[in-house]
């Protein structure tokens, strides 16, 4: 597959890494320059560099990381030219359909490779994939990335359309994934291509039920067992370092402190407004001697007012929240499922095709099969 | 290439789902009598060489091969379940009755077929509610039972279902997920912390198919029984070349690890027996320099780590000897666990964009006209944490 030398050559495809969500593919070019949002890098300075480093732009204003690619890197990375599978559904279906070094799988339709990648990867220099889109250029794409990712000699790439003209591979596969429109079409061509001396394995993958339920009962007509059908996501968690909580007695003191606060200002400006009030008083006794001074409460009775309480002017900082939690509260790592994830990709329906003998009493029409049969044994020298 | 049937051989462990269900194993020595307790018994002979995967009908003590059921079209009707009522007597059949037509020899299939004819209220039942309950008596007392192929999947489905934390929780898309993120590939090399018996070996091991390495760093101090790698019934090819252990004390490169004589006592006589010791123990020894060497020249391609030690501190001592742009990934039960270790991970420039995510996982029942998720699913996969090496 990819480079598996230690350091960057020209020629090579890696995968730069400028963020998260930023991740490029890119052939070594000397000569050529890549102009990110992080600035230009000259494809030059890549060269000799080790996988995995970090790599400064020409006026060190911005950096990336420059990355041994994976299928699961290119997964991230590849141009899309149709809806992809991302890894938690590859993974599954890889497990599922027993996927392993030497295996022959096939697939339809190639689309923009991502399965293909990830799956000719696992099934290593002695298995194989074919291939099949009825799009041509997709199929030309795809044959050109096959080629520049050293995957050639091991995806044998057809364009095809599957429905109509199967796989023209007859008794050979020992799995079969189906990612097309209306994958029932093509049910009758999935068990003449599959393996007849082995528990050989298809797996259809659909969007919506109602696909799924025409294609459970082509499965069925067909003489498919154990079919199963699954829904298999990964939802990303984010993490954070947050002051711990903390415990409600901090609260509940802070609002007592701030409660004996506001009574004692409260008696500040009762007795600050009798002190006014005097004054104001003895300068009008000054004038009216005789006046007998009446109704003069106690200054040092706060309970004979309480009852006309004194407004709290808004802007007082001492009574709106606690003032009085600690500056720099332990830090805890906490995390929870990101807000938005993705909620459903597709079904994936997986059945088994047991060897001829001991398959489950089949409704189909065998003269279907027996055509199918013959035309496919004609087709498969087209296909190799 | 074309990769050979898997049939059942003698020294297998056989994975065997029973008439009801449930499934259990048996070290296979293909002599003598195989009993499935009260679903009947065969000679071991039978199963020899039989295709893995295939069902059966245990009849007069010898094995015949049957075709899976096919879904039965069963279309809903008008019937509910509101006119019957739960009591027993409705079920016409007696117990002893039951055994009496078992004893004179009647086909279980026969037996059911009675049960239902006098089932006074079957024909009330709703199709899906009948269908329910020819499961339910099928399971009783048909004696069907299948061979498990073991793929890694049911291998793992298998612990998951009988001992889930005993592989600590490793759903099967949860370990499919952790050898995709690792980029695990035939010929790669691979630094390993298994601590669910052998479950991430066994994996690691198929999906190299004998090209590679994985080196488990266990924390005995002679490698352990990796007790689920037997259930994959391996070609000795398939792990001789491949896998190689260390410790935790061995892998630790200032550590000068203490070793048994490999010479007599001077002046002493050793005899034949000794001698033979003697030399199992240098083999032994240079088996164990030359491993410790091939970790201390490091270049790694990944780390993959179900283990009971603290992540991060796993990571750390591992890290030396991953290649630039190499791949870390851990599975835990606890997300706690992995947050702690993703945040340490996150100040520390050797990782690449660490991150945390929660495989999920539902099966749907396809049946016309009453289609929908299962009821009961399996709430507790683990969570993964994933890195890359700066
Ligand atoms: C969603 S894409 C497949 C994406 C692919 N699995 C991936 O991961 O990149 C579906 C592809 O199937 C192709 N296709 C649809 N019907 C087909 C048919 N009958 N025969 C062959 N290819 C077909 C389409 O051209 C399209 O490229």
């Amino acid at each position: 597959m990819w480079s598996v030398a230690p350091t960057v050559a020209s020629g090579d495809t890696v995968i730069l890494w400028l963020g998260r969500d930023i991740i490029q593919a890119l052939v070594v070019t000397p000569g050529k320059v890549f102009n990110g949002r992080y600035g230009a890098f000259p494809h030059d300075a890549l060269v000799g560099v080790l996988y995995g480093s970090k790599v400064f732009s020409q006026k060190e204003r911005g950096f990336l990381y420059v990355l041994r690619p994976t299928p699961e890197l290119w997964t991230l990375a590849l141009p899309h030219r149709t809806q992809i599978l991302y890894l938690a559904d590859i993974a599954f279906v890889t497990s599922m359909l027993a996927v392993r070094p030497g295996s022959t799988v096939i697939e339809a339709g190639t689309g923009s490779g991502s399965f293909s990648h990830s799956v000719a990867r696992t099934v290593g220099s002695k298995g194989h994939l074919f291939s099949f889109d009825f799009h041509q250029d997709r199929v030309d794409k795809a044959r050109i990335e096959f080629l520049r990712h050293g995957l050639h000699q091991r995806i044998t790439l057809a364009h095809r359309n599957v429905c109509k003209d199967g796989f023209g591979l007859l008794d050979r596969a020992d799995a079969v994934f189906l990612d097309l429109p209306a994958p029932w079409e093509a049910v009758p061509h999935v068990k003449l291509a599959l393996r007849s001396d082995i528990s050989a394995r298809v797996c259809c993958f659909s969007p919506c039920i109602e696909q799924v339920m025409r294609t459970v009962a082509a499965l069925n007509e067909n003489a498919f067992s154990e079919i199963q059908t699954y829904e298999s996501l990964l939802f990303p968690q984010e993490t954070y370092s947050n002051p711990a909580p903390p415990p409600v007695s901090q609260i509940t003191n802070a609002l007592k402190e701030s409660e004996i606060k506001r009574e004692q200002r409260r008696l500040r400006q009762i007795s600050n407004a009798q002190l006014r009030k005097r004054k104001r008083d003895e300068d009008a006794d000054d004038q009216n001697l005789k006046r007998p001074r009446l109704q003069d409460p106690a200054p040092s009775d706060p309970g004979s007012s309480s009852s006309v309480p004194q407004p709290v002017p808004d802007a007082d900082p001492d009574h709106r929240a606690p003032a009085d939690l600690p500056d720099n509260p332990p830090k805890i790592v906490v995390s929870k499922t990101i807000p938005e994830v993705r909620g459903h990709t597709s079904y994936l329906t997986f059945a088994i095709l047991l060897p001829s003998e001991f398959r489950p009493r089949s409704h189909d029409a065998t003269t279907l099969d027996t055509n199918i049969e013959q035309s496919a044994t004609k087709q498969e020298q087209s296909v190799q | 290439m074309r990769l050979p049937p898997r049939r059942i051989q003698p020294g297998h462990t056989v994975m065997i789902k029973m008439p009801s269900g449930e499934c259990r194993s048996i070290k296979f020595d293909g002599v003598g009598t195989i009993s499935l307790g009260k679903f009947g018994s065969f000679p071991a002979a039978e199963l020899v060489g039989q295709l893995y995967g295939l069902r059966y009908d245990i009849a007069e003590k010898t094995l015949k091969v049957i075709a899976p059921p096919s879904i039965e079209d069963v279309e809903d009707t008008d019937a509910t379940n509101e006119l019957i009522r739960d009591s027993s007597s409705i079920q016409e059949v007696t117990y002893q009755e039951i055994e009496q037509l078992k004893s004179a020899g009647v086909l279980p299939e026969e037996i059911i077929n009675k049960q239902i004819e006098s089932h006074a209220s079957f024909a009330l039942k709703t199709e899906y509610s009948k269908d329910k309950y020819k499961k339910r008596k099928q399971a009783k007392f048909l004696k069907h039972f299948s061979t498990i192929e073991p793929t890694i999947h049911n291998v793992c489905d298998y612990w998951f279902k009988k001992d889930q934390s005993r592989i600590r929780d490793i759903r099967p898309d949860a370990l499919s997920q952790m050898m995709t993120l690792a980029n695990v590939h035939p010929g790669g090399r691979y630094l390993v912390a298994d601590d669910v018996s052998g479950l991430l070996i066994a994996c690691m091991l198929e999906r190299l198919g004998g090209e590679g390495r994985v080196m488990n760093i266990c924390d005995v101090e002679s490698p352990p029984v990796y007790h689920i790698v037997s259930y994959m019934n391996f070609e000795p090819q398939m792990v001789d070349n491949v896998l190689v252990s260390l410790n935790w004390a061995t892998a630790d490169e200032m550590h000068e690890p203490i070793l048994a004589a490999t010479e007599p006592m001077d002046g002493q006589k050793s005899s034949d027996g000794q001698r033979i010791r003697m030399q199992k123990r240098k083999l032994a020894e240079s088996a164990l320099f030359e491993t410790r060497e091939e970790l201390f020249r490091g270049n790694f391609d990944g780390i993959l780590i179900a283990s009971q030690y603290e992540p991060y501190s796993v990571t750390e001592r591992l890290i030396p000897y991953l290649a630039g742009s190499g791949s870390i990934v851990i599975h835990s039960p606890y997300i706690q666990v992995l947050t702690e270790a993703q945040s340490k991970m996150r100040a520390d420039p050797k990782y690449l964009a660490p991150s945390i995510a929660q495989p999920w996982l539902r099966q749907y029942q396809i049946l016309p006209g009453r289609t929908h998720p299962m009821m009961n699913t399996s709430g507790s996969g683990g969570f993964l944490l994933s890195a890359t090496r700066m």
